[in-house]
Order: structure tokens, then C-alpha cells, then sequence
């Protein structure tokens, strides 16, 4: 009877042990999303964009006329950093506030409903919790909006600014070498496709064309993609995250990994 | 297709969705999956029609010589003067035709109301109408003749100027191939010297590498090779500047030819200007010279007589007018052809990048149509599946899983059998 119960008691702690992972670590559901087209074109951004729109016409007919009449390209230059830093003032000052609300707005929704990370609607394909319509609601009420309670919680769903990793210096290297080497095979591949007789000849040597620049590619960029993403993902891993998405599709929370990613390269 | 969702998901139902390392999230790799849909190869057949014109777009297009704007040009310009002629032709033969049918059809009037055609002129107001309409069609062809003097205005400034940026066109790939051609020379001269002092180089280099070498000797050994280096770059210096001076007085003698080639065909163009405008005011100036007499007054005509002799002249002019306008409306036809294809001509570049956007842009449009139907139906595969599978969350454009499960293989197994 004693062996029965010992064998009972291992049996049950052995299921207990197979199984405790899967209860102790719960499905995620704290991934919000929303819908950023569906909030660019509320009336007050569109209206803000007309705004900036407007001024922009006004600004360019004014300095690509100076710009004309300027003597040196340092004069051209500093004209164009005038015009540039104008517009970048003007989108401050007429789309700053919106924006600032609207992010309020969604860190506001997101703490409500315990979201550890709001992603942008494009790369949902499945499940989520869509915010969109209690983001605009707020957005859209008179009322000011309080910041939020509370920092997002530690998010498993990490994120890494994948342009600033492609702004490695070894990564743009390879770039405009692609580029180079594209120019270059543009020309002899223009020249093959122009002497082509028929359609078939012509299908051949874009073939050949795509072919050849995809050779490049995976000589040149894939490696440096592959070792990004192996690097990517091990330390997602020692940060115990799930999955790593790009920083462009994060709306909100979610853990930057970016600076480890990058300084993990650099070495 | 049922039963390979089946087996898709019969599959699937190994994985354990709600395991640590996965959560109840998922991901997708969305460009792996198109790949895998039956709509794919058409797809890239679009993309590879894109590709076709952007890569056709880089070509440079082939310009005419000169020689060939002129033949083609004079071509055209025999082509408009062919239609004015014909055209001046089909309103005489009209006028001839309609004065006679007024002529023919005014004396039946005359002479069933018992009146001498002759006694009451009705041959002079043949004449006289007949002039007014030749009188119109003189003041149709001298306002012509000014629409035409703009247009070969205009015609001739496009001529020069697309002879002016062909001649320089062809100046600047003249300077550029014996530039390269001199870069070549050097870059020639330059491996032929270190090919020739290699076995010395090396055997210095070897000397340097010695570590037991005493410093004086090192220091003759290091100046010999300086002296190797410094002999080749000389004799390379010497042969560039030589280059930079011979390239110089190239550019000199091009730039000379060139502009005397520009003002010589640009006069020939001027020329040939002048001359088809004077033409063209000689044949209008013939056109109002040949009016002939004014109008001779109507003689005393029965109020009957004169009322249906007004009626037959209103048909025939209205008849006449009917059809000298669908010739002229053919002629303007003709020549709105030949203004374009002369514009062609001249911009025959822009032509084409035109013809060649407008396919472009509609090639964009059908492959974005069918990008987003495929992603659409990927979409729908994926949440029927992740739903099926329980997961709680799929994203797509991951960049990193080291969790989740990637549902990927099981979406692809599922959109090939998409049209089974």
C-alpha cells in the first residue's frame, strides 16, 4: 500500500514537474495594437498635415528662388540647411502637440489595459488586443489627458532600431557596394537586353540580370543580415524575450535591445 | 484542400502551443509564404516585366546625329508641304465644282422664269460669288500663314537645339574616351614598370626583412627602394602631365570643331527657314493675287427670281462650306500628326520615357492589385490556422524569434493546396 502511494506521489510530482512550465509561464496577452492609418487620418491630423503642406509650398517658392539667385554652393548649401531646419521647426510646432497627446493618449489605454506593448496593426496577423478605438476616443474628447500611472511592464517581446543597425559602418560599405556593383551590371545588362531579338531572349537576360545581383547580394549583405539576426537573437534570448520585432513597428513599450545588439557587433 | 488542412493541422497538433518557450505567440515570414502561393509565378512575371523597363530605362538612348534630324526633318517638312498642297487643291477643285453647280442651277432658275441668264449677269455673280469665296479662303490661308510661321519658329529653335546638345553630346564622349584612354596608358605604364622592377623590389624587400641587417645598410637598402619608387612615379607623373597638356589642347581643338559644326547647321537651319517662309508668303501672296475682278453689279432681276437666286446660293455655299471645312479639319489633322512626330523628333527621348512610365506605372498598379489579393488570402489562411492551433497572438516581419513558434511551414503546406 506504502509502495502504491510513493509510486503515486513520484508519479504525481513527475506530472506536475512536465507540466509546471506550461502553467506557471501563461500564454502572453498583453500585446496591444493599433491602427496608425486609421489615427493619421483623423480630421486633426489632416488638418495639421494640410498646415504643414501649405507652408511648405510657401517655403519652397521662397528659397528655391535664393537658392537660385545664390552666388556659391556654400551660400546654396546654407540656404538648404535654412529650409530644412525651417520645415523641422514648423512640423515641431504644428504636429508636436497632436503627437504628444495622441502617445499620451495610447500610453493612457495601454496601462488601463495592462498592455506591455502596442504594436503597429500591419504586422498583427493574428489575435492582440486592438486599442484603436479607445486611442482615438481620447484623442479626439476635449478632455486633457493625465499621464499614465505606470511605466509599461517588461515586455517578452523585444525591439531593435533596425535602421540604426543598418547605419553600421561595415553594413553601409556593403551597401553602396551593391549599389556600385549594380550600376555597373545595369549597363552591360541594358546593353544585352537591347540587342535581344525576342521576348524569350529578353525573359532570359532579365533572368540572368536578377540572378547575377542576387549572387551579390548574398555575397555581400546576407552574411552581414544572418550575423545580425544570429546576434539579435541570442541576446533576446539571454533577456529571456520571445520575439524581436523592428523599433518602426513599436508604438509603444516593448524592450530595446538595439544598443546591445549593436554593441555586440562592434566587437 | 480539406484534407490537406487536415493533415496541416493534424500536424500543427503536435506543436504545444502553450509551452515556455512559446506562450501562445506565433510569427510568420510573410516573403516565404508568397513565394509558395499559386499566384506567385505570375507575381514575379510582373516583377520581371518591371524590372525589364527600369533596366531598358538605363540605357542611353541611341540619339540621331544631325545628319539624321535633318533627313528627318526634311522629310516631314516635305510630308506638311504634300498636305497643304493637296489641301489647296481639294478647296479649288471645290470652288470650281460649286461655282458651276450655282452657275448651272441660277440659269434653270432664270430660264424657268422666263428670264436671259445672260441679260441679268447671272454669270458675273457666279464670278463674284465665287470670289468672295475665294476671297475667304485667301484670308483662311494668310491667317495660316502666320500659325505656320510660329510653328517653324518654333520647329527650328527645337532643330538647333537638340543639334547644339547632340554635337556637345557627341564633343563630350569624344574627350571622355581619350581621357580613358590616356588613364589607360598610364595605368599601363604603371604595371609595366612595377612588372619590370619586381624581381629588384623583391629582393630588397627580402634584404629589409632581415633582421640581422646592420642600420647603415638598411638605411641603402630602404633608399634603393625609395629610388625604384620614386623612378616609377616620375616616369608616370611625366607621362600624365604630358597627358593633362595633350588633353587640354584635345578639348581646345573639340570644343572649336564643335562650335563651328553647332553655328554651320544652325545657319543651315536659319536658311532653310527663311526660305520655306518666303515660299509659303509667295504661294499666299499668289492665292490674294489671283482674286481676279470685283464683284460686277446685279442688273434688274424679278423680286422672285432674285429671292430664289438667293436661296440657291445659300444651299451651294452651305454645301461648299460643309466640305471645305471636313477637308480642312483632314489637313489640320495631318498636320497636328506631323507637329507631333516632329516633336518626337526632337524629344525623342522624352517619348519614350513616357510611353515606357505610363506601362509602368500600370505593371505597378496589377502587381500591387496582386501582392495585396495574395497577402490577403495568406492573411486568412494564417488566423483560420493560428485560431484552429490556439495560439493568442502572430505577427509577421519578425526580426528575431528565439521563442514563438513559427508557423510558416504549416501556412505554406496549407497556401499550396490553396487551388488543388
Amino acid at each position: 500500500m506504502k509502495k502504491r502511494l510513493i509510486s503515486f506521489l513520484v508519479a504525481a510530482v513527475a506530472a506536475v514537474a512536465f507540466v509546471a512550465p506550461s502553467a506557471i509561464a501563461a500564454d502572453l496577452t498583453d500585446v496591444g495594437y493599433i491602427d496608425q492609418a486609421q489615427l493619421a487620418s483623423l480630421p486633426v491630423f489632416q488638418s495639421a498635415n494640410a498646415q504643414l503642406a501649405q507652408y511648405q509650398a510657401q517655403m519652397q517658392q521662397r528659397y528655391s528662388g535664393l537658392v537660385k539667385n545664390a552666388k556659391t554652393a556654400a551660400d546654396k548649401q546654407r540656404l538648404v540647411m535654412q529650409y530644412q531646419q525651417a520645415m523641422s521647426d514648423k512640423q515641431r510646432e504644428v504636429i508636436g502637440p497632436i503627437y504628444a497627446r495622441t502617445q499620451m493618449a495610447i500610453a493612457n489605454v495601454a496601462d488601463a489595459k495592462k498592455l506591455s506593448i502596442v504594436v503597429d496593426k500591419r504586422i498583427v496577423v493574428y489575435g492582440g488586443q486592438d486599442i484603436t478605438k479607445d486611442v482615438i476616443s481620447l484623442v479626439t474628447s476635449p478632455k486633457a489627458i493625465a499621464p499614465p500611472s505606470a511605466t509599461p511592464p517588461t515586455s517578452e517581446i523585444g525591439f531593435v532600431d533596425q535602421s540604426a543597425l543598418d547605419d553600421a559602418q561595415k553594413v553601409k560599405d556593403a551597401a553602396t557596394q551593391l549599389q556600385q556593383y549594380q550600376q555597373s551590371e545595369q549597363k552591360i545588362y541594358a546593353d544585352k537586353l537591347k540587342s535581344a531579338k525576342t521576348d524569350v531572349d529578353k525573359q532570359q537576360i532579365i533572368a540572368d540580370f536578377n540572378k547575377t545581383m542576387q549572387d551579390k547580394k548574398d555575397a555581400l549583405l546576407t552574411p552581414l543580415i544572418n550575423q545580425t539576426k544570429a546576434v539579435t537573437a541570442t541576446i533576446a534570448k539571454s533577456k529571456n524575450l520571445l520575439l524581436v520585432v523592428d523599433r518602426a513597428d513599436v508604438v509603444y513599450g516593448g524592450t530595446d535591445i538595439t544598443q546591445d545588439v549593436q554593441n555586440a557587433l562592434s566587437k | 484542400m480539406t484534407l490537406a488542412c487536415a493533415v496541416a493541422l493534424g500536424g500543427c497538433a503536435r506543436v504545444d502551443v502553450h509551452a515556455p518557450n512559446v506562450r501562445g505567440i506565433a510569427y510568420i515570414r510573410m516573403d516565404d509564404v508568397m513565394k509558395h502561393h499559386p499566384l506567385y509565378p505570375q507575381l514575379k512575371q510582373l516583377e520581371e516585366s518591371i524590372a525589364a523597363i527600369n533596366l531598358e530605362a538605363t540605357l542611353p538612348h541611341a540619339p540621331l546625329s544631325p545628319a539624321e534630324i535633318a533627313a528627318q526633318t526634311k522629310d516631314l517638312n516635305a510630308q506638311f508641304k504634300a498636305a497643304e498642297d493637296r489641301t489647296s487643291k481639294t478647296i479649288a477643285d471645290l470652288r470650281q465644282s460649286y461655282a458651276q453647280k450655282e452657275h448651272d442651277a441660277d440659269v434653270a432658275a432664270a430660264k424657268a422664269a422666263g428670264v436671259d441668264p445672260a441679260a441679268i449677269g447671272i454669270g458675273a455673280a457666279m464670278t463674284a460669288q465665287s470670289q468672295a469665296q475665294a476671297q475667304a479662303a485667301a484670308q483662311a490661308a494668310a491667317k495660316d500663314y502666320l500659325a505656320y510661321q510660329q510653328s517653324v519658329v518654333a520647329q527650328d529653335t527645337a532643330a538647333q537645339n537638340a543639334i547644339a546638345k547632340q554635337l556637345s553630346l557627341q564633343a563630350e564622349q569624344k574627350l571622355r574616351a581619350r581621357a580613358e584612354q590616356y588613364q589607360q596608358d598610364e595605368n599601363d605604364l604603371s604595371l609595366r614598370l612595377a612588372q619590370q622592377d619586381a624581381a629588384q623590389r623583391l629582393s630588397l624587400k627580402m634584404k629589409l626583412n632581415n633582421l640581422a641587417l646592420d642600420p647603415s645598410s638598411r638605411k641603402s637598402v630602404q633608399s634603393r627602394l625609395s629610388a625604384i619608387d620614386k623612378k616609377e612615379a616620375d616616369q608616370v607623373n611625366a607621362m600624365r602631365a604630358r597627358h593633362r597638356a595633350a588633353l587640354q589642347a584635345y578639348q581646345a581643338q573639340v570644343t572649336k570643331e564643335t562650335n563651328a559644326e553647332i553655328q554651320k547647321q544652325t545657319a543651315a537651319i536659319r536658311s532653310e527657314s527663311a526660305a520655306k517662309l518666303n515660299a509659303r508668303r509667295e504661294q499666299v501672296g499668289s492665292q490674294l493675287r489671283s482674286l481676279g475682278a470685283p464683284p460686277v453689279p446685279s442688273r434688274n432681276i424679278p423680286p422672285d427670281l432674285a429671292a430664289q437666286l438667293g436661296k440657291i446660293h445659300q444651299q451651294i455655299a452651305a454645301q461648299f462650306q460643309t466640305d471645305a471645312q471636313k477637308a480642312i479639319s483632314e489637313f489640320n489633322a495631318t498636320r497636328d500628326d506631323l507637329n507631333r512626330q516632329f516633336q518626337a523628333l526632337h524629344g525623342a527621348d522624352v517619348g519614350a520615357t513616357g510611353a515606357a512610365a505610363q506601362e509602368l506605372t500600370d505593371l505597378q498598379k496589377r502587381h500591387d492589385q496582386l501582392q495585396t489579393q495574395m497577402q490577403t488570402q495568406i492573411h486568412d489562411e494564417a488566423v483560420r490556422i493560428a485560431g484552429g492551433m490556439g495560439f493568442t497572438v502572430v505577427l509577421d516581419n519578425v526580426q528575431a524569434a528565439p521563442g514563438g513558434y513559427d508557423l510558416t511551414n504549416d501556412l505554406i503546406h496549407d497556401v499550396e493546396s490553396l487551388h488543388e
